[in-house]
């Protein structure tokens, strides 16, 4: 019933190889792009920009000083005079963070009474400004504690129980909360849409405008024969793009793969078909590469966007949480994480694997009857 | 497929693209083993309707058979016994000769044991022989066509569509391309090819003009010539041409002035003014004109005239 | 540089333009569509935490404790477990982030000791969400621990310790209430610019080439730099009609703060978008086919622009080289300006710095592009 693919298929590869770039461009970028953004894309709060103005000048405030620069996560880039100094930091971007000790903090802190801390964040990164909060809670409760163990030695009386709820964390599957373990997963499976996409929907409208798909057409090839003879090539070439990207996720970047390979290799075929299927749909609506090209454009982006990739699904309105459900990265964005950190299996994944074959199989249809009747 | 069945047949085949109609209920009948030229201007429907008798595009009203199989109905069956030669060049120019060859052998499924044999066949008829690992793109224009043609007989079609198969060719490469269409008629091939070089139509069987979507005339070349001028043609210089064309209008005796080349072609009716008078006539007007010659009738000649025909019949109340 | 060879350059592309309503619609509607959806889609405000929980106790108190979370707003219950396995389970299957483990001798120990501990157990694969998970954890925490203090002091008439205790009077400037929209959507504004002015003019002149009109274009007179101004002018307009609608949404529909000057913002809109269709234009001069000009845009403006410019993944946390290519990354003054002019309300002799980096870079991709066409011409 395929008794053409194969004579498609050698068409597709002596092509490919007679294109003295075709190799370089297939690689070459996704090596280049897999090791910019695996380090670019990060939520990581650390050496953060910090302005300090002391107007205690007591061991107390030194002290407090001393916390915030023991730790890497902040910077202290600028000891200000004055209120007005604080505020040209911050403004200006110098500082993102100012931490303003008033006089007499030390001494309220000696008398037993609450002491004020004046902490001024620049929210614009409104992300950064929230973890960067929540490390500056951490460091004052430390200090807090260390100065009422050490009042309380100095005292040599008991100390006061802490009273309350002790909330004891344990971040599963990723222990050191390293990012990169997250996006390097999401940026291979990102790369590979925007690669095969734009490979498969050009592949066909290039032969649509070079006249030879019309040739093709008057001939008794099937539209299946030639559509599977068309996208072959890039199942491949995709496949090969993953290993060779994830590859260097686990030798480069050291992020764990405690996961089976071969239910990574599942994930990766079902996710390429839907990316093909996905480049296939795309040509039939173009007549010219052009068209393809702001097709392309335009609906990458937003898949990638709205994948989780980056941006918790669960953070979208109810809308588009349910154009998430026809992405085929999402679902291989939860695969690949699952496979990478969590090790699961089959059992576990085995909805997203689904949902993936699904979507290649409505968008491969839906190519192929759109396929014959493109020329009118 | 029975003996007497003609190879095409067309009946009322209509293509409508949203307001415009390409091709306008248009009836047609090839037999088999006929070389029938399409002739028009550009923009005439002849591709359309190429593309419809191929079952590229669906007819927007009536019925066509191709080698018997009703090309909407049974496209597959349609394409299994035709060859096609798009007006675009439409090899795969990264692909060698013989690469190409054996892609579209490929897909026609070509018998292996035939295969070697009919490869051949089409590289010599291309004259392509020794050049089989040349990239196709580096080919020149007539040995381009050559081998598209060499492509789309490689499965030994009955019936051939060649739409403008020799745009854009140098005149020595068109003849040795139209020899080679007489090659394969004299084995029983029927072939319909378009084109809008008039002097090619001399080369066909019979010749169907068409002009916007309509088939305005058919018959052979000697037919044509004969049937369809109404009254006697004469060839005359004279200066400024556009002046003489105007002056010729409406005058009585006068069936048909146009320019042609660089002289002026009248077709003098029964009655009123004679082609001794012409000279004289243009003097009057202040036109220089040399003797008019009576010459036998090019089928350009004819065409101008049907379509010129059907356009002032249009304009008239 | 002759004014009228160069308006009717400009007035032809403009003709070739409003002819082709398909290209038209994408260039005019395809900005806001971008806008709406990533508008809404980058979002890192993640409320209502999937919640397991496993109440070893269910006692009163250990309830309260529950209660805690959920009425914060900050989590919903997605499921209640009832073994240890099923942790395994819900975290595996994604069915929840965050799973609250309370022991079963949790109200005795409270009562003993005063203290008692209760287990937080998370999906740390997105470590972001992490992060701001258990920040709203310890917030929910803390609140109930100054709840059981009082009940503790009413009873046992001992007062904690205040010594050394540190009140913690934060205050946010530009964005208050820490809303990620007001930090995302003017990024937003910037990459989307970025990739519709690239998109548009990256196809011009490979286009001419391959319909053969631009051997005709050139033996004409016209000179290089009137065909760089004549072809850039329509879409430059195109461009400040989407800039439009883009700031004007930002403003009026997702309500991001608007402190600045709208002469610094249309001032380096317009700088920014010279930038970005001289680049596109570059890419379309240098590269003859419309295959390689779409795939270099694409590689060129795209991921860059989205990853690079600092418009969701910030800056200063990257590694030194990658810092160093942020550099060429021209949205990335663009989208520092937005920011500031939106939110701090940043006048021009405030951004002097990226004003400084979108000027050179205008000026340098203007000069390459003139002078990459007239070789082209040869």
């Amino acid at each position: 019933m395929f008794e053409r693919l194969p004579v498609m298929l050698i068409k597709e590869f002596v092509q490919l190889r007679r294109d003295r770039w075709a190799m370089f461009r297939l690689i070459v970028p996704m090596i280049i792009q897999m090791f910019v953004f695996g380090y670019a894309a990060t939520f990581t709060v650390s050496h953060v920009s910090t302005a300090i103005l002391d107007l205690d000048q007591s061991q107390a405030s030194r002290s407090l000083i001393s916390h915030f620069v023991a730790t890497s996560r902040f910077d202290v880039v600028d000891v200000a005079r004055n209120q007005s100094g604080i505020t040209r930091d911050i403004d200006r971007g110098t500082a993102v963070i100012a931490i303003v000790i008033h006089a007499g903090f030390g001494q309220r802190l000696e008398n037993g009474q609450g002491a004020p801390l004046q902490v001024i964040v620049d929210g614009t990164n409104s992300n950064t400004a929230l973890i960067a909060l929540g490390y500056i809670n951490q460091i004052v409760s430390q200090f807090s504690a260390d100065q009422s163990s050490r009042a309380s030695s100095f005292r040599a009386s008991a100390a006061a129980p802490e009273i309350g709820i002790s909330l004891q964390t344990y971040p599963w599957f990723n222990e050191g909360l390293d990012d990169r373990w997250f996006f390097i997963p999401g940026v291979i499976g990102t790369l590979t849409l925007i690669q095969v996409v734009s490979l498969t929907a050009f592949a066909i409208v290039r032969e649509r405008e070079a006249g030879t798909l019309e040739q093709i057409m008057v001939s008794p090839i099937r539209p299946v024969e030639f559509i599977l003879g068309k996208t072959v090539p890039f199942f491949l070439i995709g496949l090969g793009d993953i290993a060779l990207v994830t590859s260097i996720g686990i030798l480069w970047f050291r992020i764990p793969f405690i996961g089976s390979p071969w239910v990574m290799l599942l994930g990766a075929a079902l996710y390429l078909l839907a990316a093909l299927s996905m480049g296939l749909l795309l040509s039939t609506f173009s007549q010219t590469q052009q068209q393809a090209f702001a097709l392309n454009f335009f609906f990458v982006n937003p898949f990638y966007i709205l994948s989780g990739f980056a941006f918790p699904i669960a953070a979208m309105p109810k809308l588009l949480q349910w154009f998430t459900f026809v992405n085929p990265l999402r679902y291989f964005l939860v695969v690949i994480r699952a496979v990478f950190l969590k090790g699961v299996g089959i059992k576990v994944l085995w909805p997203d694997l689904a949902a993936m074959a699904l979507l290649a199989l409505a968008m491969l249809t839906v190519s192929i009857l759109r396929f014959r009747k493109s020329m009118d | 497929m029975s003996a007497g069945a003609p190879a095409v047949l067309a009946q009322g085949l209509t293509k409508r693209f949203k307001a415009f109609t390409a091709v306008d209920h248009l009836d047609l009948r090839i037999k088999k083993g006929e070389i029938i030229g399409f002739i028009g201007p550009n923009g005439a429907g002849k591709s359309t309707t190429i593309r419809m008798l191929c079952g590229l595009l669906h007819p927007s009203e009536g019925r066509a058979w191709v080698a018997g199989f009703d090309v909407d109905r049974q496209p597959e069956a349609v394409r299994e016994h035709i060859g096609y030669m798009s007006q675009k060049f439409s090899l795969y120019g990264d692909l060698t000769v013989r690469e190409n060859l054996l892609f579209f052998g490929g897909i026609y499924r070509v018998p292996r044991r035939d295969f070697n044999e009919r490869m051949r066949f089409a590289v010599s008829m291309a004259g392509l022989e020794g050049r089989e690992n040349a990239l196709v793109r580096t080919l020149a224009g007539g040995w381009k066509q050559r081998l598209a043609l060499g492509c789309a007989i490689l499965h030994r079609p009955p019936i051939l569509f060649l739409d403008e198969p020799t745009s854009g060719v140098e005149p020595e490469a068109r003849r040795r391309f139209w020899d080679l269409i007489h090659e394969l008629a004299a084995e029983q091939v029927t072939i319909l090819v378009s084109t809008h070089y008039m002097d090619e139509a001399e080369y066909c069987n019979r010749i169907a003009l068409i002009d916007r979507g309509k088939l305005i005339a058919s018959g052979t070349p000697g037919e044509l010539r004969a049937r369809r001028l109404r009254g006697e043609l004469f060839e005359i210089s004279c200066t400024p041409l556009g002046a003489a064309v105007k002056v010729l209008t409406g005058t009585p005796g006068v069936v048909e002035a146009a320019i042609f080349g660089d002289k002026l072609h009248v077709v003098l009716g029964e009655g009123g003014i004679s082609a001794t008078d012409l000279p004289g006539y243009f003097g009057e007007h202040g036109i220089q004109a040399g003797p008019a010659h009576r010459v036998t009738p090019s089928l350009e000649d004819i065409f101008v005239q049907l379509v010129s025909g059907r356009r002032e019949r249009r304009t008239l109340p | 540089m002759n004014v009228r060879r160069l308006f009717a350059m400009a007035y032809k592309e403009t003709l070739q333009i409003w002819r082709d309503p398909r290209s038209l619609a994408i260039a005019l509607l395809m900005p806001l569509m971008q806008l709406v959806l990533l508008g809404y889609g980058v979002s890192l405000d993640i409320r209502h935490v999937p919640l397991c929980v496993y109440d070893q106790e269910n006692s009163q108190q250990s309830r309260a404790v529950v209660k805690s979370f959920v009425s914060s707003d900050w989590f919903s219950i997605s499921r209640t477990i009832h073994n240890q396995t099923g942790i395994d389970y819900a975290l595996n299957r994604d069915q929840c982030i965050a799973a609250l483990v309370i022991p079963a001798d949790f109200s005795r120990r409270l009562a003993a000791t005063g203290t008692a501990p209760v287990q937080a157990v998370f999906d740390a694969t997105d470590v972001n969400t992490t992060n701001i998970a258990l920040g709203y954890a310890q917030g929910v925490v803390a609140q109930t621990n100054a709840q059981i203090a009082d009940g503790w002091a009413a009873t046992h008439g001992i007062l904690p310790s205040l010594v050394g205790q540190v009140d913690l009077d934060p205050s946010t400037w530009f964005n208050e209430t820490l809303d990620s929209k007001n930090f995302i959507i003017p990024g937003v504004v910037a990459v989307i610019l970025a990739l519709v002015g690239a998109e548009l003019t990256s196809l011009t002149i490979s286009r001419e080439w391959e319909r053969g009109t631009m051997e005709q274009l050139i033996s004409t007179p016209v000179t290089a730099t009137e065909v760089m101004l004549g072809k850039l002018i329509p879409y430059f307009a195109i461009g400040f009609i989407d800039a439009g609608f883009c700031l004007v949404s930002a403003v009026y529909w997702f309500g991001v703060p608007f402190r600045g000057n709208i002469g610094t913002l249309l001032i380096t809109t317009g700088l920014f978008i010279v930038v970005v269709m001289g680049i596109g234009y570059l890419i379309s001069v240098r590269i003859r086919s419309q295959l390689g000009a779409s795939q270099i845009a694409l590689v060129l403006t795209m991921l860059p622009t989205t990853l690079l410019s600092g418009y969701t993944f910030p800056i200063d946390q990257m590694p030194a080289p990658i810092r160093a290519i942020t550099f060429v990354v021209y949205s990335r003054y663009y989208v520092t300006i937005l920011r500031s002019v939106f939110l701090k309300g940043s006048g021009l002799s405030d951004l002097w710095a990226p004003l400084l980096g979108l000027s050179i870079y205008a000026l340098i991709i203007i000069w390459l592009a003139a002078r990459a066409f007239h070789k082209a011409l040869d």
